[in-house]
């Protein structure tokens, strides 16, 4: 008996692509670290704010994922949704912290729970409108549409909202004001962290709790994962599609406005093309962890932002790459390319088909 | 009582509408650009055009054509209200709110108000909303055709005067200064040019169909010997056109033509691989960067490898290059489902872009500084050509260019019919089923996608040559867009598609110098607009119709439980057979 399984071309590169990306990691980290070009304090430097880089894009990674989850579509434009939210924020924030004429102290200064609270609520609210206005419009018509048609429609109204907030809120790049309480680092067990890296780890991580409450504990969210699961049964079944799609979309808005408030702390400058490579990242990280998949894009959000900020120095710099960190973005599309090719169904997704 | 509320609805959008429009600067960008001089500016055009339309789409749902009148006059009238409100507000919030939308000034105001002082500026725009609201309400009364030939007149108006900057000089420049003086007086048509153009255009409007459909008849009824000939004319007709085009239109109307060249071209590449072979690429730049890198690398003389070949000696070895390029990027990715190739493709885009700007690659790629001085694509950018005399200028890169655009048509509308192009189509249509039946869908993937990259190649090659330099920061994300929404616009698969996408999404924005900033917010709203509206393109290939209203056709016996067919896989399944 001969059994010749016939090896395709395709199977050649895809084979070859394994080897080489397995060798490149060996030997760029193995190079890395043997020259000793980074101390064991800027590793942990890169992985803090690593960390807090992912948190924020898990946030938006969770939109995302939501969205998928019930429509099976790439809401292209969330990114956006994302900058829509950060840069209305800015408005209210830049309000509060015009220092009063009488004591010289800013609103946001004095008060800045209640001041970051109101920022948050307006982020939050006007990305959640961005989001149900622009599922009304353009998303709902296309329910019954073939799949690419959706993707596209996205697209264009990832442009449409880009440019539109480019028109309205002009093309300036705008400096979010700075909180003095989160100036400086505190000590966590004897390490240094920076307070803004700490807000933000821990805001988003409180916003993922309350999010998977929502999910797995409400009657909404159990017609979300109902919905997602089968459509035609769920409807069947008494649950209101078209609202609950809207929640969806409203809540994935919201956690894409805490996300902007977020980003705004760590990296403090927000204008209106901000919304295009998080989004791309966020979206990455939602494939990393298995799109649909809620602790996925978690997961998926916080190994990303860590592999971005570690991985280009401890790759590229043993090979005595330049300045390594300018392809950080690179790092983020391989993996991104890589990802889709190897394990389209993500860390904690199924393989399609079920 | 439903009609009224539609009214409400329908006013309030209007009024949204018109507030967005001033707001993102549009209406501002246009207030100067004057249409017939001293009456009309395109600004006022764009901030009432809304309240025209919202009578149209009110008062295409009424019973009686009095109701019909009144419920669109309402419509309009509360689209001015709502609008007047707002400016109202937005003056009572003055100067905070300009600190946020930064495009509300002092001009703008007054322009809106029609330089009236808020009270009767605010019931001028209601009376003009209610005015204007009736008027679109009785366009659905008048007869089509008469409809066209109005709107035909108002297209010819505006394309007149918009055309000034050019149409001037021309005439000038051939003697007809009189000409000139009856047509415009300052940028605009003077009033009773406009008139005259009105009328000629509604006339051409009206006469159109009819003439067409007797054309078409008399051709029919042509025998075949005559049938090939009267072709033969037309074909000749057509080339002669396009030969002397950049004769006819100057130096800088030249340069636009060859930027709608180079988009028909990457429009056609990516034709062929979004259009015929429905996988959804959104890195095409990516080709388009590959090219222009290519020939700058191998025709520069400074460049780093400075071999200064010849553009016609580095063309070959570039686009097997680009194509080979083409097959390893896709192998690995074409095994992905759809919606992930648009993103992995995206994905290669960005690495393309950004690795050919970053300090590591400088000394192959010149980092951001890029590659200069690339030779010309014909010895020093001047030749002669026969009959035409010397050619020089953009004029030197739009003849090659309009050769390679032939060519790749050609090549497209043979594989179209070809055994290849039904590969396609079944991929496309259904992949399953298409494997099933012995399609070897890698393949045919693989295929489309190096056909398409050396296309797109080709066309940054020529790119390079014709600026003689190369950027990384030309080839961004927004190229790919701006292609993919030049094949949407004129129809997925359709090859004038993309030629009529080329002209109205890259020559028009040309022409009006102030509509640069609001392109991609265009391309951005065309895309939209296009998907929801229209998905099959203005020139519809007529198989991608068909497949894009499937779905349409399937819901009529389906009644409208709107929760049925959601998710997209039962989409793509053709539609029931209707008893």
């Amino acid at each position: 008996m001969r059994r010749i399984r016939r090896v395709s071309l395709v199977d050649v590169i895809l084979w070859g692509i394994r080897i080489g990306v397995v060798v490149f990691v060996a030997l760029g980290t193995f190079l890395t670290l043997s020259d000793g070009l980074l101390t064991g304090e800027n590793w942990r430097d890169l992985l803090i704010f690593g960390i807090a880089q992912g948190s924020v894009y898990a946030l938006i990674a969770l939109g995302y994922t939501l969205v998928y989850g019930v429509l099976f579509m790439i809401n292209f434009a969330h990114g956006d949704v994302f900058m829509f939210g950060a840069m209305t924020a800015f408005f209210t924030a830049d309000a509060l912290a015009a220092p009063d004429p009488t004591t010289g102290v800013s609103l946001l200064n004095a008060n800045p729970l209640f001041g970051m609270a109101l920022v948050l609520a307006t982020a939050m609210l006007s990305a959640m409108l961005v989001a149900v206005v622009l599922e009304r419009l353009a998303y709902r018509p296309l329910r019954r549409a073939p799949r690419l048609v959706p993707l596209i429609t996205a697209i264009g109204a990832s442009l449409f909202i880009s440019n539109s907030v480019r028109g309205l809120y002009g093309e300036r790049i705008l400096g979010y004001p700075q909180l003095e309480i989160l100036r400086g680092t505190f000590d966590l067990f004897g390490i240094p962290v920076l307070k803004t890296q700490a807000v933000v780890i821990v805001g988003a991580a409180l916003t993922m709790v309350l999010l998977y409450w929502f999910v797995e504990r409400t009657r909404t969210g159990r017609a979300m994962r109902a919905i997602s699961e089968d459509k035609d049964t769920a409807a069947l079944m008494g649950i209101d599609v078209d609202r609950t799609i809207t929640i969806t979309f409203a809540v994935g808005g919201m956690l894409a406005g805490a996300a902007g408030v977020l980003y705004a702390i760590v990296f403090p400058q927000v204008h209106w093309f901000m919304g295009f490579l998080p989004g791309i990242k966020a979206f990455t990280a939602a494939v990393l962890g298995g799109i649909g998949n809620i602790i996925g894009a978690m997961l998926g959000g916080v190994s990303l932002g860590v592999l971005e900020s570690v991985a280009p120095n401890l790759l590229l710099l043993g090979f005595g790459v330049p300045s390594p960190n300018q392809l950080r973005d690179v790092v983020a599309f391989s993996v991104l390319v890589l990802v889709l090719i190897f394990r389209p169904y993500g860390l904690l997704g199924r393989p399609e088909g079920k | 009582m439903a009609q009224l509320r539609r009214a409400t609805v329908i006013g309030l959008v209007v009024g949204i509408v018109m507030l967005y429009l001033a707001g993102v600067g549009l209406i501002g960008a246009f207030a100067n650009r004057e249409v017939v001089t001293e009456y009309l500016s395109l600004g006022q055009l764009m901030l009432l055009a809304p309240l025209l339309l919202g009578g149209y789409a009110m008062a295409r749902q009424a019973a009686s054509v009095i109701q019909r009148l009144a419920i669109g006059a309402m419509a309009g009238g509360m689209g001015g209200a709502v609008f007047a409100l707002g400016i109202l507000a937005v003056l009572a919030l003055s100067p905070g709110i300009r600190d946020v939308f930064i495009r509300i000034n002092e001009n703008l105001l007054s322009f809106v108000l029609f330089g009236l002082d808020p009270g009767p500026g605010a019931l001028l725009i209601v009376g003009l909303g209610l005015g204007l609201g009736l008027v679109g309400a009785s366009l659905p009364v008048v007869p089509p055709s008469v409809r066209r030939g109005l709107l035909s007149g108002v297209a010819g108006v505006i394309l007149m005067s918009m055309l000034e900057p050019f149409v001037r000089p021309r005439l000038t420049d051939f003697d007809l200064h009189d000409v000139v003086v009856f047509l415009y007086q300052a940028r605009g048509l003077r009033p009773v040019a406009a008139l005259v153009v009105f009328a000629v255009s509604a006339l051409l409007g009206l006469g159109w169909r009819p003439a067409r459909a007797e054309v078409s008849r008399r051709f029919a009824e042509a025998d075949p010997g005559a049938q090939r000939m009267w072709r033969w004319v037309a074909a000749l007709l057509v080339i002669a056109f396009i030969v002397t085009l950049p004769q006819l239109t100057g130096v800088f109307l030249t340069q636009v033509l060859v930027l709608v060249g180079l988009y028909v071209l990457l429009g056609l590449g990516l034709n062929i691989v979004v259009g015929y072979a429905g996988l959804l690429d959104l890195g095409y730049v990516a080709f388009y960067a590959v090219g222009a890198y290519f020939t700058a690398l191998l025709t520069s003389p400074t460049s780093s490898l400075g071999i200064g070949l010849n553009f016609w000696v580095a063309l070959p070895l570039v686009v097997l290059g680009s194509a080979m390029i083409g097959l390893f990027i896709g192998a690995p990715v074409l095994r992905l489902r759809g919606d992930y190739l648009a993103i992995v493709t995206l994905g290669f885009g960005e690495i393309a872009r950004v690795l050919f700007l970053s300090d590591a690659l400088a000394p192959w790629f010149g980092g951001v500084q890029g590659i200069l001085s690339i030779p010309d694509i014909i010895g020093e950018g001047t030749y002669a050509l026969p009959l035409l005399g010397e050619i020089r200028g953009p004029a030197a890169t739009y003849y090659p260019l309009v050769g390679f655009c032939l060519v790749a048509a050609f090549v497209a509308w043979r594989l179209k019919y070809s055994r290849t192009g039904r590969a396609w189509n079944a991929m496309r249509e259904d992949e399953d089923v298409a494997q099933a039946t012995g399609v070897n869908i890698v393949n045919y993937k693989l295929l489309a996608f190096a056909m398409g990259a050396a296309i797109g190649c080709l066309g940054g090659a020529i790119f390079a040559t014709h600026l003689e330099s190369v950027f990384p920061g030309t080839f961004n994300v927004l190229v790919s867009i701006t292609v993919l929404a030049v094949v949407i616009l004129g129809g997925m698969g359709s090859i004038p598609g993309v030629v009529l996408g080329s002209f109205a999404l890259i020559g028009l924005p040309e022409l009006l110098r102030e509509f640069a900033e609001f392109k991609l917010l265009v391309y951005g709203g065309v895309l939209v607009l296009m998907m929801i509206l229209r998905p099959e393109g203005f020139v519809p290939d007529v198989t991608r119709r068909r497949e894009l209203h499937e779905a349409e056709e399937g819901e009529e016996d389906e009644g409208d439980d709107g929760d049925e067919n959601l998710t997209p896989r039962d989409a793509t399944q053709p539609a029931p057979i209707q008893a």
